[in-house]
């Protein structure tokens, strides 16, 4: 694992209305690591993402992806710059076809201006060799069978292995995923597991947000815990399973549950 | 009877072009917009005061040129854009779905009363006449009407051709992707506004062109020309057609613009009621509207899927099958998985 930070939160705070939902937050996730982001509910998770990908504007603080300043930029920029986000529930494009939903997820966006649209088209040497690369995913991730299928018709598992193949195109440098495992069978969970350490291999770092801890045990390298809005503890799961604050805020005071 | 079928041909492929225009910002990129009948009109006020020459008093309107009617027709798309460029701007920045309509409807009808009532820009309510002659004054006019179908006819094709090739490519699936989720756009690196803002401009280009060539078919231009509400019209065409098909778009114009017309031709208006007729073809378009959304609402040709071209076919002999694709090592096999996640 490297050192290198890539993705460095700093006393990030954010209000909706009159609600606090993220508060002096700071964080600092290395590359190469697959990091998990737990708490409560309401505990400011999604709201962070919100702020990191360029959904919402921070108040106050910064967010430096590669030592570069996110904040104030639009979401296409950050996305551009190497940063693919997920939602809680899966957000296919409905009419596409389920190739199509991964070609847009890898287009480079360089073949889609109106003009060169006009002139190369729908083929071109380029699209093909890509569209080669697509096929191979959508075996991977078993959607070969309905690659040529509008997404809508998808059932809610082969939505979320859509994303990741559309992530696997996309190669981003960090992924972060908010509640990949929901709604989801173990089965199915299984197979979610390796595809986010099939994302570590191909090279991204990964942050996923989950209420699932002994899928946060296995598949994450360290752990960051939030409790309303702030970061209460940062490190590796067996180190913080004893953190009392970390038990009292997150976890109540079950001791059960935080045996795996 | 021929010069019948001539006009209402003409007609369809005029607004068949206008059509394919609305259709790229409602079908394509899921804005339906109420302003198109504006860009359409002021495609033909502009076309016909850059061709019939200096207003004589009464009539005043602005302008007043005689350029040649290709130059006018050219200019007046690059007039029709630069308008659509400032609502487009104001409708698209943030607002969707009801919101952008309503802000497109203020749009048209501020547009449709200040032509109407300032009349030192297109004569106000008594609108800008003359003849706008594409093809020198040597033809005779029924040779004329004939010559001006097949250019109709040919602009239709070329202009499909043109949206059919943008719709299969990069940019059209991106536009659609947009329409679909927007975050999801968003998030895969797409600019939401400027997609939506450049297929705006484009479906608007397209309805300045329909209205250059109105301007010729026409030869007078009024605001009882363009009721605003005639929109519905096209929208009932891109329906019948299939929202986001040139191919079902161009056929949806024909059979709204030459079925309509013809089935409504044979009712009898009697003498006391002449505006029987029109009014039953009103009538059937809303009618048809309700019983496609039923029964067929992706139209008679639906909107197509991009595909690897190895899609299952259906022929005569039965389903054709694709070929079966690559296989690789690294398949996840789900019985093979420790379900514990521990792999």
């Amino acid at each position: 694992m490297s050192v290198t930070p890539l993705l460095v939160v700093e006393h990030l705070s954010k209000t909706f209305g009159g609600v606090v939902a993220v508060k002096d937050c700071s964080m600092t996730i290395h590359e190469g690591s697959v990091v998990g982001l737990i708490g409560p509910n309401g505990a400011g998770k999604s709201s962070v993402i919100d702020l990191v990908s360029g959904f919402e504007r921070p108040e106050v603080g910064s967010v430096r992806f590669d030592g570069v300043e996110l904040v104030g930029k639009r979401p296409d920029v950050i996305s551009r710059m190497g940063l693919i986000r997920t939602f809680q529930s899966p957000r296919e494009w409905r009419d596409l076809s389920v190739i199509d939903n991964v070609r847009v997820a890898r287009s480079d966006h360089a073949g889609e201006t109106v003009w060169r649209s006009l002139v190369v088209g729908r083929r071109s040497r380029r699209l093909e060799a890509e569209d080669a690369e697509n096929r191979q995913l959508m075996v991977k991730y078993a959607l070969d069978e309905i690659r040529n299928e509008r997404a809508v018709g998808l059932s809610g598992g082969q939505k979320r292995l859509l994303e990741f193949a559309r992530i696997a195109a996309a190669r981003p440098r960090l992924t972060i995923l908010d509640e990949p495992m929901g709604g989801v069978n173990p089965v199915l969970g299984a197979r979610i597991g390796q595809a986010i350490r099939d994302l570590k291999a191909a090279g991204s770092t990964v942050v996923v947000v989950e209420h699932n801890l002994p899928f946060i045990e296995q598949t994450c390298d360290e752990v960051v815990v939030m409790d309303l809005g702030s970061v209460i503890a940062q490190g590796r799961f067996d180190e913080l399973r004893n953190n009392e604050r970390v038990v009292d805020a997150y976890l109540g005071n079950d001791d059960d549950i935080v045996q795996v | 009877m021929l010069q019948y079928w001539t006009a209402i041909l003409t007609e369809a492929s005029i607004f068949g072009i206008l059509a394919l225009g609305i259709d790229m910002i409602w079908g394509w990129a899921g804005d339906f917009d109420l302003s198109a009948y504006a860009y359409f009109a002021l495609g033909v006020y502009v076309t016909m005061v850059l061709t019939i020459g200096k207003a004589k008093s009464p009539v005043t309107y602005v302008l007043g040129l005689h350029l040649p009617y290709p130059v006018a027709v050219a200019l007046a798309v690059v007039v029709v854009v630069a308008f659509a460029s400032i609502i487009g701007a104001v409708a698209l920045r943030t607002l969707r779905e009801v919101y952008f309509s309503i802000t497109t409807l203020g749009a048209v009808w501020a547009i449709y009363y200040f032509v109407e009532n300032y009349t030192p820009l297109f004569n106000g309510y008594n609108g800008v006449y003359g003849l706008v002659d594409p093809m020198g004054r040597s033809l005779s006019y029924s040779l004329y009407h004939y010559l001006f179908l097949g250019f109709c006819v040919l602009a239709l094709f070329l202009v499909y051709l043109l949206v059919q090739r943008l719709s299969a490519s990069p940019f059209g699936r991106m536009v659609r992707a947009v329409r679909d989720d927007e975050k999801a756009a968003a998030v895969y690196g797409r600019n939401i506004f400027w997609t939506k803002y450049r297929t705006y401009l484009f479906g608007a280009g397209l309805a300045g062109l329909a209205g250059g060539l109105f301007a010729a078919y026409i030869g007078a231009f009024n605001p009882l020309d363009w009721k605003p509400t005639e929109i519905f019209v096209l929208y009932a065409a891109i329906l019948v057609g299939g929202r986001g098909n040139p191919k079902g778009v161009v056929l949806g114009s024909f059979i709204v613009y030459v079925g309509f017309v013809e089935m409504t031709r044979y009712i009898p208006s009697p003498a006391s009621r002449p505006e029987l007729g029109p009014a039953l073809r009103q009538i059937l378009i809303g009618l048809l509207i309700i019983l496609m959304l039923r029964f067929r609402p992706a139209g008679i040709l639906p909107e197509k899927l991009g595909t690897d071209g190895t899609e299952r076919r259906r022929t005569r002999r039965g389903l054709l099958s694709g070929d079966p694709g690559p296989t690789t090592n690294d398949v996840v096999s789900v019985e093979t998985l420790d379900v514990t996640g521990g792999a």
